[in-house]
């Protein structure tokens, strides 16, 4: 697809978006929204590391939690102005997803999920041993929230927040899809594609790894700083499987190296698990099952389903 | 001045000598072949040549005037050295003319956007891959084609120095062919080419100069019609009277 057509898709799309907050009844609704909007952003960036780069980094949120962290200690320690916090928190997740290239650059496969996993577990250990600051394992509450002057936030029936949201997916979508379809994002695919091949065609891997999970942490770091301050507390709970597991099947049921794929699983695994929400221990096993069929049918996950449909209509709009 | 000097390179894996004190030099413009029987360090000596995926273990390498046996391996690629693989090797989930473009751009810095495109399209027009299979995935291409793909990135780099690794192998009659003219075509863009081949007569063809390798030594250096020639080449490849009874 070229990128006049992309772009007009993905505007349209936003502004659908855009709109629903006057369609959907209540604030609780907007709030399941929002919460879609944040896993979208995490997931997406993940999706450039892990789909694009080929890199099992199970470290990436790890770089979510640094967000909600280096946002809530930010705000609370050196009283920066929230929005600046928030650009900040992208940067110490990027700055974290350097420090962490630097041992996994000749690593490969399960030794790189081994050191990243290990990654995340130091972070978080590190967080609850600096209990003074950080809370420890009670975590910490009344962060500062975001302003926009002349909205409170906290009462508007999350119309501000929900803006806020799809702004920050809106600016990460448009930086992940520029960067994969530029000449770095091709020399993304090619190190994954064939190492050494790429390596012989002038490819610095240590270059383009720095780049790979550099760019995949920065909107991640961002996410986690405005989910600290939306939801107004942290906790070490980020960094569990309980939430990497949901994020990395996002990813994977929407389809990895497609970006969209991912986005449209978090809002169609969020969605659904609020309507499941009455099956108590039954809907993580339906929602998984569901999951198994789909990539069972369709082994590219949603990004499959789409160019299946695509492809059913151009069929159909060739027939005479 | 030699546009390659190898000397004295040894490279060894564990109690096995893979390359043992090989020296040799080859020369702007020429095509110099490499033969040697199966497992006799050819490829191994390619690798320690381009640091990927590592360099020799002693020895020295001297590309061009620069000492290359420490850089790594995508340093080695910019400064004009590139290499193709033994079996067809291409990005398989970009497209054909992607995989020549991101070898245009990568290999040589201070090239611009139009120069780094139009290296691409002469580098696939080169190897004769037609421009409609320019938009198709690399991974759809027949065994030849994705050849002919990883030769137009291996140009695309403008290299002055081309490293083929065995590139008949798994190819038809007519496509060997094929292959030598193409070779012949890169060398007459002024590419100095070190060949490895396990046919003899691919070698003969298109070699200068010949080198044959065996158990990581080498066996013989010289002419190639005097080196085939050689009772202990011939020995090397048939083995001895004496050991095929």
């Amino acid at each position: 697809m070229d990128w006049k057509r992309e772009a007009a898709l993905v505007l349209v799309a936003f502004a659908v978006l855009a709109f629903l907050p006057f369609v959907v009844p209540d604030s609780y609704s907007r709030h399941v929204l929002i919460m879609a909007f944040i896993y979208a952003v995490v997931a997406s960036n993940w999706d450039l590391s892990l789909g694009y780069g080929g890199v099992f980094n199970f470290g990436h949120l790890a770089l979510f939690g640094i967000g909600v962290y280096a946002y809530g200690l930010i705000t609370k320690f050196a009283g920066i102005d929230p929005w600046l916090a928030l650009v900040l928190s992208g940067a110490a997740s990027t700055f974290a997803a350097i420090v962490v290239t630097i041992p996994i650059l000749r690593l490969k496969g399960i030794y790189i999920i081994l050191v990243t996993f290990g990654f995340a577990q130091l972070v978080m250990q590190i967080i609850l041993s600096q209990s003074d600051y950080t809370g420890g394992t009670q975590g910490m509450v009344r962060i500062q929230t975001l302003y926009i002057p002349g909205v409170n936030l906290i009462r508007d029936g999350k119309f501000g927040y929900f803006y806020v949201a799809l702004a920050i997916l809106l600016t990460s979508t448009i930086f992940l899809r520029v960067l994969v379809r530029s000449k770095t994002g091709a020399s993304i695919v090619a190190l994954r594609d064939n190492e050494e091949y790429a390596i012989s065609r002038g490819i610095s891997l240590v270059r383009q790894r720095v780049i790979t999970l550099a760019a995949s942490a920065f909107f991640t770091g961002i996410a986690g700083a405005f989910y600290a301050a939306y939801q107004r507390n942290a906790s070490v709970d980020v960094f569990g499987m309980s939430l990497a597991t949901i994020i990395l099947s996002m990813v994977l049921l929407g389809g990895t190296s497609t970006i969209y794929g991912a986005i449209a699983a978090s809002f169609v695994l969020t969605i659904f698990a609020e309507f499941m929400a009455d099956f108590g221990a039954w809907r993580p096993i339906i929602t998984a099952l569901l999951i198994i069929a789909v990539m069972l049918v369709y082994p590219a996950g949603l990004a499959g389903v789409w160019t299946h449909i695509s492809n059913l209509v151009r069929a159909k709009s060739k027939k005479p | 001045m030699p546009l390659l000097d190898v000397e004295n390179v040894s490279k060894a894996f564990g109690s096995l000598r893979a390359l043992d004190n090989v020296s040799f030099r080859v020369e702007p413009g020429e095509i110099f072949g490499i033969a040697g029987p199966n497992g006799s360090g050819k490829s191994t000596l390619f690798n320690t040549i381009t640091g990927i995926p590592f360099g020799p273990d002693r020895g020295r390498i001297i590309f061009d005037g620069v000492d290359i046996h420490r850089k790594a391996g995508h340093e080695i690629a910019r400064l004009g050295l590139a290499r193709t693989f033994q079996r067809e090797t291409s990005f398989d989930k970009l497209t054909v003319f992607e995989n020549v473009l991101i070898s245009a751009t990568y290999s040589k810095a201070n090239r611009s956007p139009e120069e780094q495109r139009r290296n691409a399209v002469e580098a696939l027009d080169v190897v004769g891959l037609p421009r409609s299979s320019q938009g198709r995935l690399a991974e759809e291409l027949s065994v030849f084609d994705r050849k002919c793909l990883m030769l137009a990135t291996a140009v695309a780099m403008q290299p002055r120095l081309l490293l083929l690794d065995e590139p008949a192998s798994g190819l038809t009659k007519p496509e060997i062919e094929t292959s030598i003219e193409l070779i012949r075509r890169i060398s007459g863009l002024g590419v100095t080419i070190l060949l490895i081949e396990h046919v003899l007569t691919f070698l003969m063809s298109l070699s200068q100069h010949l080198l044959v390798l065996n158990q990581g030594q080498v066996l013989a250096l010289g002419d190639p019609r005097s080196i085939i020639a050689d009772p202990r080449v011939v020995e090397a490849y048939l083995g001895t009277r004496k050991a095929a009874v």
